[in-house]
């Protein structure tokens, strides 16, 4: 979507020969819109709701502050590898329906006879990976715009989800233990939270440490000069996908499980917390930017901003309404000391 | 891709005077498969409704079906002119239906003068998107997504979380959408004339050269000294007005207006119209008057998927692969390799 021309290509080559001080400056600057920048301000809302209801900072809100984080984290993962090669996914929600209703369907509950115990899970995460498989494909070797094709993967899974769901009733979870896995804890914190925690872990990996990660984002760097390197690109391509609708079908069961019965509508609203807390975390829209561990601060700065919202007294009306205020924010003081009059952004 | 006939055609045009060659030019450039396919994938879908169900290509269904395109229509075509710059506005809709909130409580009081003051305001709203965009130089992806959540709480705080009636001056909103010519509604007579005109401005005059100019290529642009900043402004201007036509048409069919609604929707469905017909996602590339038919199209598919006996829950993904496939036959892919 965006071509950015690059101003600090030949500042980077100028800052490798000077010493020191200089780089040491850049350093500093380049936190700033990172980590650090986000960190802080991380810490000035903790302080601030802390001060404004001191239930904010109990041991009980801060789990269930990582009980409410699991899932757009797992979710963000997925997000950034497809963002960082320039691409978007808007398909989330519609996978997450869909994975959340085979699931519970499959799964100990009121309505189906059947327990298909790890099979469920299987069965769910497959139907997420092929309807992944099934964007990047179509994206890549078809040739439709991503926002397209995800927004068409979007209806498909909820229409999936709804067929499965049908007249009858709703399905509950009658499994005690499956019901209760989400909320108990392990050292202290909530097991949905070390699930996602995992999938962070595996994101890094993936994107740090593996050809398809640094691919991804060579793709969104400049995609001529990755394909005329002889990368795979539409491999990557549809791998980046594939990998988010896998964890858009994990996000859906574990999504079901916090709430204990299926919902076509379980990934509601989800694509506008990872979307925005990848953008915040500083990954670019226009691909070759950004990184797991920021998207993770960004997820975190949002889902902290509404608990602490709510727990404030903070009408519900004006959520969405601070939500977008800080986004603009966020992304203004971002783009800020990189304005020039040259510079494309879209 | 488009322009695959192009290499046989040029050596036939060399024997021949280069008036000939010249017109066959323009009118394959006219027939270039990206130009005749919304409309033409639009009645294919008719036709093939018409087959199963002939009562949808009467007055009946004419009537439903542009009903229910009219507010895609005008959201649709704000979109289009802003992905014609490059750029993108997921905050349209919801300018939209809080002018149609703001219709509801202002018109009782001021009648046709309200109209025009929520018309301004909207238009303004626009503007600020677009301002805001040309010169803090942010994604337009991002920025949009921002005032969107701010418009929402804006509607919500606004409608007092309630559904506003019309009280008085009640027929002169609803007379939009009960006068009918040809069974189609005046709602979408206005859409079809927003297009004419939008058409006019991107193929006539220089303000809306210099929008395409910016999305097909903004360095260049920026080096030959187009106004880039101005082109943004005034397309994200032309979106809030359009989509302040839209929430006039929501009034219009519903009598009221509230954040949860008729019209709530509409985003999604006025991107899906934008691209069906025919604008390119990464700019550079718009024609109002397909988006017509795109827009009819995207309000037909639920009918269509009715009419051929899909049932209430397949609808979502009888709707989802329509618009991939329909994309996949419309887009264009002549504007470079890079498909984002």
């Amino acid at each position: 979507m965006t071509s950015v021309m690059h101003e600090d290509g030949p500042r980077g080559a100028a800052g490798m020969k000077r010493n020191g001080n200089a780089s040491m400056r850049r350093l500093i600057a380049e936190g700033a819109k990172g980590p650090i920048g986000l960190v802080a301000a991380l810490v000035v809302l903790i302080v601030v709701f802390s001060f404004l209801n001191p239930r904010f900072a109990s041991i009980e809100n801060l789990q269930n502050v990582l009980f409410q984080v699991s899932v757009p984290l797992i979710l963000v993962v997925g997000a950034t590898l497809v963002i960082q090669m320039g691409s978007i996914d808007l398909s989330v929600e519609g996978i997450m329906g869909a994975a959340g209703m085979a699931w519970i369907l499959l799964s100990p509950n009121t309505r189906t006879m059947i327990d298909l115990g790890m099979w469920a899970w299987l069965i769910a995460l497959g139907l997420g990976l092929s309807l992944g498989l099934m964007t990047g494909v179509i994206y890549a070797k078809l040739k439709v715009p991503s926002f397209v094709v995800s927004l068409g993967t979007w209806y498909v899974g909820l229409g999936i989800a709804i067929l499965l769901y049908g007249n009858n009733s709703l399905p509950s979870l009658t499994s005690d233990a499956l019901a209760r896995w989400p909320t108990g804890l392990t050292l202290g914190l909530p097991h949905s939270f070390w699930l996602a925690a995992g999938v962070l872990l595996f994101g890094l990996l993936i994107s740090n440490y593996t050809n398809l990660g640094r691919g991804l984002m060579a793709i969104g760097n400049n995609e001529p000069i990755a394909r005329t390197s002889g990368m795979p690109v539409n491999v990557y391509k549809i791998g980046a996908f594939a990998i988010a609708g896998l964890l858009g079908g994990l996000a859906g069961i574990l999504a079901t499980m916090q709430l204990g019965s299926g919902s076509t509508d379980i990934g509601f609203g989800q694509l506008f917390v990872g979307i925005p807390a990848a953008v915040i975390g500083g990954t670019a829209l226009g691909g070759g930017e950004g990184g797991m561990t920021r998207s993770a601060l960004g997820v975190f700065l949002l889902i902290i901003l509404n608990n602490g919202l709510v727990l404030a007294g903070v009408d519900p009306d004006y959520q969405s309404g601070v939500f977008g205020l800080i986004l603009l924010i966020a992304i203004i003081a971002v783009a800020w000391p990189e304005r020039g009059r040259l510079k494309v952004a879209k | 891709m488009t322009h695959r006939a192009d290499t046989p055609a040029t050596v036939e045009a060399l024997d021949r005077p280069d008036k000939v060659a010249a017109t066959l030019a323009r009118l394959r450039r006219m027939a270039s498969w990206h130009i005749i396919a919304p409309p033409l994938v639009f009645f294919a879908i008719l036709l093939v409704v018409g087959i199963a169900n002939p009562a949808y290509l009467g007055p009946f269904g004419i009537s439903i079906a542009t009903t229910s395109a009219a507010p895609i229509l005008l959201v649709a075509l704000g979109q289009s002119m802003v992905l014609n710059t490059g750029s993108i506005d997921l905050s349209n809709a919801a300018i939209g239906l809080f002018g149609a909130i703001l219709f509801a409580l202002t018109i009782p009081e001021a009648g046709i003068l309200a109209m025009i003051a929520v018309l301004v305001a909207l238009t303004l709203i626009g503007a600020v998107n677009g301002v805001i965009l040309a010169y803090t130089q942010v994604p337009s992806f991002a920025l949009t997504l921002g005032t969107l959540g701010i418009l929402q709480t804006a509607a919500l705080v606004t409608s007092g979380s309630e559904t506003i009636y019309v009280s008085e001056n009640r027929d002169l909103v609803t007379a939009l959408h009960t006068i009918k010519t040809l069974s189609v509604p005046l709602t979408f007579w206005i859409g079809v004339l927003a297009a004419i005109f939008f058409w006019a401005l991107l193929r006539f005059t220089i303000v809306g050269q210099n929008m395409t100019a910016v999305g097909k290529n903004e360095s260049g642009a920026i080096l030959s000294a187009v106004p880039n900043r101005r082109a943004k402004i005034i397309a994200f201007a032309i979106s809030g007005f359009a989509s302040g036509l839209a929430g006039l048409a929501i009034v219009a069919q519903a009598g009221s207006a509230s954040a949860s609604g008729l019209g709530s929707n509409l985003l999604l469905p006025g991107i899906a119209a934008a691209l069906v017909g025919g604008t390119s996602i990464s700019g550079g590339q718009a024609n109002p008057i397909n988006v017509v038919f795109g827009a009819l199209t995207v309000a037909f598919v639920p009918i269509a998927a009715q009419a051929l006996g899909f049932g209430a829950q397949a609808q979502s993904l009888v709707y989802g692969v329509f618009i991939i496939v329909i994309v996949a036959l419309t887009t264009s892919r002549s504007r470079g390799s890079v498909i984002k």
